[in-house]
């Protein structure tokens, strides 16, 4: 078996838990409990992005009169300013990159489950592409915090972060746990047992 | 499975296929057989490069958390902010949390992938056996998804395109070094393999 952290191949022994000889790291065949651990983060991530897209990400607050945002009416800001690359960034970002990634780990998850043999190598580059994709959703959250920095005018302008940016964040970090808790050789192993059979 | 010193066997960390891992030419990469995931790559310039560029980052990355990136004028008023200060804003909003996060993957996580990366190709460079690298080896691999550098860089230029229609926008000093740095950051990690260094590090002892 190979070791998750270092990629030493080590001798496996039934019976008890080892140790990689090299980097000590905990050895298991597979990443443990991969399938259910995937599933309580990717839900409890698609729980908190109703919150992340109703309330408020921030608050504007110029000449006395408060204005809260969420990531969509951002969005539609720049597409009425004429912005159309911007609003582009921010709604792949914020509002496509997690629901592609939560639809793609719900897709790889029950393709697990089903014993799917189709498609193993593009199903493995779909994986890839969560992997890689997901930090990406972050971009709207530094925003809100180089904006809340920034504009501190007291009367004049203020912009405050809201509690949709928390809600946001998390549902980020979710998805990366989420994704980090699959073992995309789970893929692969439902292949490898028909090859032994025949 | 065995692993004898002149045919070593690797196993791909996404499909588990084993295969024998081969020298690879300076530049060269290896990709998996069965599910084309990149297995490792021999990059060019040995230690020595990526223990240059490593220097190089450290250095960018100190001024780019000193001087202010930015500096935002408003009718006569005008305020700064730093790579840290972005999460401190967050911090007097009443949001801690959000805070740490935002500091965690903008400054600290940053900051601990430069440091263990610098130790790690120190200690074998000159090997000087310093106490902890393989420690640091396995915690740089579990940090590395949780630096987000590049991804606030773009929250950067979001932001700034957005400022510029409500008000007078400097660059600062910090941008520029920021700027350079994701550069740097990049170039280094791409030259730092943690399975050669692995290698090394069995060798050594």
């Amino acid at each position: 078996m190979a070791c998750h952290v270092c990629g030493l191949l080590v001798q496996a022994r039934p019976g008890h838990h080892p140790h990689c000889p090299r980097c000590g790291s905990a050895l298991h065949f597979r990443k443990p409990n991969s399938l259910s651990r995937t599933w309580a983060l990717l839900l409890t991530a698609m729980m908190m992005y109703v919150p992340a897209m109703a309330l408020p990400v921030m608050q504007t607050s110029a000449f006395g009169s408060t204005q809260g945002d969420t990531i969509m009416s951002g969005v539609i800001y720049f597409l009425k300013g004429g912005d159309w690359p911007l609003a582009l960034v921010i709604f792949v970002a914020s509002v496509m990159v997690p629901i592609l990634k939560m639809m793609a780990l719900i897709y790889l998850l029950i393709s697990v489950q089903r014993h799917s043999r189709l498609r193993h190598r593009q199903r493995t580059v779909l994986y890839r592409i969560t992997e890689l994709m997901g930090r990406w959703s972050m971009v709207d959250v530094f925003v809100i915090a180089i904006m809340a920095a920034l504009v501190q005018m007291g009367n004049l302008a203020q912009i405050t972060p809201g509690l949709g940016a928390v809600a946001f964040a998390s549902v980020v970090i979710l998805t990366m746990l989420s994704a980090l808790s699959f073992d995309p050789r789970l893929i692969w192993d439902h292949q490898e047992q028909l090859q032994h059979h025949e | 499975m065995q692993n004898s010193a002149n045919q070593e066997l690797i196993a791909c960390h996404e499909c588990d296929a084993l295969q024998q891992a081969t020298r690879l030419p300076p530049g060269g990469v290896a990709r998996c057989i069965c599910c084309g995931g990149h297995l490792y790559s021999n990059p060019k310039g040995g230690l020595d490069t990526p223990l240059a560029l490593s220097i190089s980052t450290l250095i960018l990355f100190l001024v780019a958390n000193t001087y202010p990136l930015m500096t935002l004028n408003v009718a006569g008023q005008s305020k700064d902010t730093t790579l840290s200060g972005a999460s401190w804003a967050l911090y007097q909003a009443n949001m801690p949390e959000l805070a740490a996060v935002v500091w965690l993957a903008s400054v600290v996580t940053p900051a601990l992938i430069i440091f263990c990366n610098l130790y790690i190709l120190a200690s074998l460079r000159f090997r000087l056996r310093l106490p902890g690298v393989r420690a640091l080896l396995v915690w740089v691999t579990r940090l590395q998804p949780w630096g987000m550098m590049d991804v606030f860089m773009l929250g950067i230029l979001v932001s700034l395109v957005k400022l510029s229609g409500m008000a007078e926008v400097k660059l600062g000093a910090g941008l520029y070094a920021f700027v350079a740095l994701i550069f740097f950051f990049t170039a280094s990690a791409a030259r730092f393999e943690p399975h050669l260094l692995w290698r090394r590090l069995k060798g050594s002892t």
